[in-house]
């Protein structure tokens, strides 16, 4: 019996596909890598992921796990000859535990289906990915994804608590835990942000966080570009732990206010969009220390959203970033990678620099108080040639980026996209460390294969010089 | 012995330390990683058993290591890269909690390290993995090591993670290295997250611990202890006031962390959080002369003067049954320090294996003799 007879034997006909349109509905995520897999399947349990790893193995075929499909690095595009794992219809939350602060969940259920989920109870999932709104928590778990608020809380690695992943052998287990510091090694760890490439992530146990009893949101507006990160330096320097610190440059102000009409300022060199949380009582200082820093350092208007409605307005304003861009030109890429928050402007005009001599339309969105680029390319992918003058240009920026003491990725993962700058920051020894964990979890490689680690990376498979 | 004694002679003549009293064959004190990972390769080569020092303040925690090769950090001792606008620092393993303290606080930076040790070194808070009581603000310390360079059993050089505050760049080898016990080889420097201190601090003495916690936004810290219960507020002045009046308790400034407990035999619950007061009862019931709890961690700091096994396999069953774990820090030799092994000891056993092909690296100090 081949490998989708049996699967189809396992699942039933509705949650196995073979056929070519099928397989193309899966064939990439939203990168610009595509790759056709053997069969596509839709698990309901961890048992029939494991049963599923079970087959594969004894066929010797690779197996890709993927959510929605919104990564944008590559991390999900099916392997030749691949079982596409598809977990979206794991999306249940299963246990919420309100004292504790801690909630088992599926792996395709929604990011903001689960804080929406727990919004009665004043409580919410803190990464906040812009694809929040179609990206599942496995997929988060996966690219380890970050987001606006993962300033003041981390990146979904501090909110994943515990995982219960299938192995490459296909059992089922359960990594880390709600209680600190279990005993070994933190495994937990190696799977957030692995890609796929350690197990198949069939259950998360993540932390839920408190809403803030306020909120103040403030746009701030800037000539120069300096200046802007100035005052981000200025405000985390003065010990205040802002929720949020968003920055956008010029460019990509008006192509946002052309689509929102959040009432940006259109022609500022910068806009700084801040935002703290706490007691009611108290935020209003924080607000006006962030006022005062951002005036000293030559901010030409500050405006605070008066209600909910203003707020959640200029939060759309950030958030619309790529759909604003898709007025532009119909393909857009976007590109991902950490610098130094010292670095930013010199490297931003060397990005500039490039998109001009490339001949690319370019615009950025950053997390400014982390020091997250995400420089935005607008193009047409239907010219010939387009797509690989673009992804050349956003290697040279990243190229850029870690020659400033930065690296590869802040938030998205590395994927197919990204896999062979891996050498550029990091030796053939660090390379071959990383592989031996990856060979520790999947000593046949059946896991995700040719993502996250370029061939080669494990020093024995490195032809003699 | 003979020919391990020839070739470090040999070849690390100026590493050799005599000036340590450790028990140990062969004492080292490489003054960079390369020489590090020289020294592992050959110990590696020749089956020795090799331990790590640092500050000698948690030697205890773990399985009870039998090493022929000690190797001290104490010359990779220098804040080689301290950016503070960038909220980084690049530190050697051998530097201790206080120095790096004392020098970051010029800038009013934290790296958020333990407030209840003295002594530790920089490497040994990563290898042991302890946190900072205000971890509940600022996450635990595996979430701050940004990046890690350290001599493997195998005797390479291997660096993992990123300079950067941020990073989703290859596998979390910070994290694994993290409270791994130098089982996966020697760590030489860090790259830390440092955050700025908040504007204003304040310790409140409330009543109740739970019920000031539920009532307070994002505190540093929560601690309900055998002489009191605390909780640590930080942030402007205003907002600190407010939230002191919300749980209506004795306030003074600054941080002020309980005394460190120093029984002969310490012991730790790590449960869901959850489950601190039951484990506080549990503590009890041992006999506790001193305790030290964190609300929102969920880890239990107890000091015994005797431990009794019966009552312990108790406490440390009801522990595991929850999900959690009751750790051996200090004394009570004759128990196993870990407990149960995790159900993941398969995979654990084969990274041990990764990074320590001989075996050679604090051999069986974790769970499961590994």
């Amino acid at each position: 019996m081949d490998v989708a007879a049996q699967l189809t034997e396992l699942l039933g006909a509705a949650r196995v596909h073979t056929h070519p349109l099928d397989r193309l509905i899966y064939a990439k995520d939203s990168g610009v890598s595509s790759g056709d897999p053997a069969v596509v399947v839709l698990p309901e349990t961890a048992e029939e992921v494991a049963a599923i790893m079970l087959t594969a193995k004894e066929a010797t075929m690779p197996v890709v796990a993927r959510g929605a499909g919104t990564g944008l690095a590559g991390g999900a595009v099916p392997a030749p000859g691949s079982i596409l794992v598809v977990l979206t219809r794991m999306n249940e939350i299963f246990e919420v535990d309100e004292i504790g602060l801690t909630a088992w969940v599926g792996p395709g259920l929604i990011n903001l289906d689960l804080s929406d989920g727990l919004a009665a109870l004043g409580l919410h999932f803190a990464p906040d990915p812009a694809s929040q709104q179609s990206s599942t928590v496995g997929g988060n778990v996966g690219t380890n994804a970050g987001g606006p608020h993962c300033l003041a809380e981390g990146s979904t690695i501090a909110h994943i608590l515990g995982v219960e992943i299938v192995t490459a052998g296909g059992d089922v287990m359960v990594l880390g835990g709600a209680a600190p510091d279990l005993p070994g090694y933190d495994l937990r760890g190696l799977i957030v942000g692995s890609e796929g490439t350690l197990g198949i992530v069939t259950r998360v146990l993540v932390r839920l966080t408190e809403n803030p009893p306020d909120v103040v949101t403030m746009l701030i507006s800037f000539e120069d570009i300096g200046d802007a990160a100035r005052t981000v330096s200025d405000i985390i320097g003065s010990g205040l732990v802002p929720a949020a610190l968003e920055m956008m440059d010029g460019p990509m102000i008006e192509a946002v206010e052309n689509f929102v009409h959040a009432g940006l300022p259109v022609g500022a060199g910068a806009v700084l969009l801040a935002e703290v949380a706490g007691h009611p009582d108290g935020i209003t200082a924080e607000a006006a220390l962030i006022m005062q820093i951002a005036t000293t350092d030559a901010a030409t208007e500050v405006r605070t959203a008066s209600d909910e409605d203003e707020r959640a307005l200029l939060w759309k304003g950030r958030k619309s970033a790529f759909g604003a861009i898709a007025q532009a030109a119909p393909d857009y890429y976007l590109n991902d990678t950490v610098v130094p928050r010292t670095r930013f402007v010199a490297v931003l005009d060397e990005i500039y620099a490039i998109a001009d001599r490339y001949g690319i339309r370019l615009m950025n969105v950053f997390h400014a108080g982390d020091g997250n680029f995400h420089p935005l390319v607008s193009y047409d992918a239907s010219e010939p040639g387009m797509t690989e003058t673009v992804v050349a240009a956003s290697h040279e920026m990243v190229r850029v980026a870690i020659a400033a003491g930065g690296t590869l990725s802040g938030e998205h993962g590395i994927g197919i996209e990204k896999r062979d700058l891996m050498s550029e920051v990091f030796s053939v020894d660090d390379l071959d460390a990383q592989a031996r964990i990856r060979e520790a979890f999947d000593p046949e490689g059946l896991l995700n294969p040719g993502k996250v680690l370029p061939d080669g990376s494990r020093c024995f498979d490195r032809p003699a010089r | 012995m003979t020919t391990l004694r020839a070739a470090t002679l040999r070849l690390f003549e100026r590493l050799h330390d005599e000036t340590l009293a450790v028990d140990a064959e062969h004492v080292v004190a490489p003054s960079s990683i390369e020489e590090a990972a020289v020294v592992l390769g050959v110990a590696s080569e020749a089956g020795i058993s090799t331990m790590f020092l640092g500050g000698g303040t948690h030697l205890g925690l773990g399985h009870r290591v039998r090493a022929d090769l000690v190797v001290t950090s104490t010359r990779l001792n220098r804040i080689t890269d301290w950016q503070p606008d960038d909220l980084t620092v690049v530190v050697e393993s051998g530097v201790s909690v206080e120095a790096l303290g004392a020098e970051i606080a010029s800038r009013g930076q934290t790296a958020v390290l333990p407030e209840w040790v003295t002594g530790a070194t920089i490497g040994g808070v990563i290898a042991t993995g302890m946190s900072s009581y205000r971890r509940l603000r600022y996450g635990p310390t595996r979430d701050r090591a940004l990046r890690v360079q350290f001599a493997t059993g195998y005797g390479k050089v291997v660096i993992g993670g990123s300079p950067v505050v941020k990073s989703s760049t290859g596998y979390g080898i910070p994290r694994l290295v993290t409270g791994s016990f130098g089982s996966l080889g020697m760590i030489g420097s860090v790259t830390l997250k440092l955050w700025s201190n908040p504007p204003t601090t304040s310790t409140v003495e409330v009543d109740d611990a739970a019920t000031a916690h539920l009532r307070t936004y994002r505190p540093l810290a929560v601690l309900e202890t055998s002489e009191g219960s605390f909780l640590y507020l930080g942030g402007t002045a205003e907002q600190i006031v407010a939230q002191a009046r919300d749980v209506a308790g004795d306030s003074r400034h600054g941080l002020v962390w309980p005394e460190p407990i120093v029984d002969p035999i310490r012991i730790e619950f790590r449960v869901p959080p959850g489950l601190v007061r039951r484990a506080i009862e549990h503590s009890r019931r041992l006999g506790a002369s001193r305790w030290v709890a964190e609300h929102g961690v969920g880890r239990v700091a107890v000091g015994l003067g005797a431990l009794d096994d019966a009552s312990f396999g108790a406490a440390r069953s009801w522990a595991e049954s929850v999900g959690g774990a009751l750790v051996v820090v200090s004394g009570g030799e004759e128990i196993d320090p870990w407990g149960t092994p995790p159900e993941s000891i398969e995979i654990q056993r084969r990274i041990k294996q990764a990074f320590d092909p001989s075996g050679i690296c604090n051999p069986g100090i974790l769970p499961g003799g590994l």
